[in-house]
């Protein structure tokens, strides 16, 4: 005897990502800590700016760092030197991280409390746009040797982010990388998008970064605080 | 590539909705949307499908049937209605403004799964006392 059943609700296929992803973000809430998830292709350059952002500005917030690495833990080294707190989640094949990992680091290493947590995804302008981890903000690097037309060629990732970081920008004078053709597909795909120039080997442009971090941060704790008052009368 | 997790998830679900109809059940089919402005490959995810699914209970002859969702978005300026293309740079081909709203493209859903429920011995027999 065979019956069929049609079972027509709707779900979302990567949908228990985006809960690990939520609880996620609770954990960074617990340690007043706001989120920032660093994503581009391999080589762009998101271990030279946070070693430079840190050496720089270091002293604006506190920082913790969670790198994301197929293999070794060579950029957790790097972070470490610089006096920054570093956790390593090692991804073995996997082309990028997601809620899955964090929730696991978050649950087997307590991280430091601090104003800033920097999530360095695994070098890879494709996979990582699908996965949240529970980030406050999206950030995409794109390096000024990679040519302008990438945004044409992954514009899932710039759709999805809250700014793009022009990287090597002391480079510019020997490549063939126009700025305002790249920002214009950028803003064509993304609206909302702002966008940042920086050298991480010159220091151009990590002051106006720092700044930008600086407001997210304080924007992100008034939120904070405001919730907890919201809690508060709620009781 | 990340192809073989979205075909795991979509097999988890498959799993899960076998499990909330009891044992004795298996899934014939499962149909799935993808949007064109997500970052998935059909093909790829197709494949890693037909690999994995023998290793969730039920699934085995689980056939994956793929619809894909070509974007369409309003114009930021002139709200046009139009299909952003890599070709156009995602720009409206009416007056060359960009994406303001996608309406639809960034779907990566399950939307259907056909299930097969076969009663239990118990169940036949007694169904077979009740017929005479
Ligand atoms: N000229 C120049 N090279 C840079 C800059 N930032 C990074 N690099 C170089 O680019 C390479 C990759 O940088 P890395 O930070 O490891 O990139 P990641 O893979 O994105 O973490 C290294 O050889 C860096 O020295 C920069 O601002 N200017
Ligand atoms: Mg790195
Ligand atoms: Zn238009």
């Amino acid at each position: 005897m065979h019956e069929s059943a049609d079972e027509h609700a709707i779900e979302r296929i990567l949908g228990k990502n985006e809960e690990m992803a939520d609880h996620n973000r609770e954990h960074f809430k617990s340690l007043g800590a706001c989120a920032f998830n660093l994503m581009s292709a391999p080589g762009a350059g998101k271990t030279s700016l946070l070693e430079t952002t840190f050496k720089i500005a270091g002293g604006k917030f506190s920082s913790c760092v969670i790198e994301g690495d197929m293999v070794g833990d060579l950029d957790a080294d790097r972070i470490k030197k610089v006096g920054v707190p570093v956790h390593q989640i090692s991804t073995g094949r996997s082309c990028h991280l997601d809620a899955q990992m964090v929730a696991r680091l978050l649950h087997a290493e307590p991280l430091e409390k601090a104003d800033a947590i920097f999530i360095e995804n695994v070098g890879n302008l494709v996979c990582p746009a699908e996965f949240p981890l529970g980030e406050h903000r999206r950030i995409v690097l794109l390096s000024v040797t990679e040519g302008d037309d990438k945004p044409i060629k992954y514009p899932v990732i710039f759709r999805n982010c809250d700014l793009v970081i022009f990287t090597k920008c002391d480079l510019l004078e020997h490549v063939d990388f126009n700025i305002s053709e790249a920002i214009r597909h950028i803003e064509a795909i993304n609206p909302a998008v702002k966008t940042m120039q920086i050298s991480a080997k010159t220091g151009y442009g990590v002051e106006q970064w720092a700044a930008w971090l600086v407001s997210e941060i304080s924007e992100f704790k008034q939120h904070l605080k405001s919730d907890k008052h919201v809690h508060h009368t709620a009781h | 590539m990340h192809e073989a997790a979205i075909a795991k998830s979509i097999l988890e679900i498959v799993g899960e909705r076998l499990q909330s109809l009891g044992a004795h059940t298996n899934a014939q089919s499962v149909e799935v949307l993808f949007g064109e402005f997500r970052n998935v490959d059909p093909e790829s995810v197709s494949f890693a499908f037909d690999s994995m699914r023998a290793l969730f209970s039920g699934c085995s002859d689980c056939r994956l049937s793929i619809n894909t969702v070509t974007a369409a978005a309003h114009c930021k300026d002139n709200h046009h209605q139009y299909r952003p293309q890599a070709e156009n740079a995602y720009r409206c081909p009416t007056c060359g403004s960009g994406i303001g709203k996608l309406l639809q493209g960034e779907e990566l859903d399950v939307v259907n799964v056909v299930i097969e429920i076969e009663r239990p011995d118990k169940e036949k027999k007694q169904h077979a006392r009740v017929g005479r």
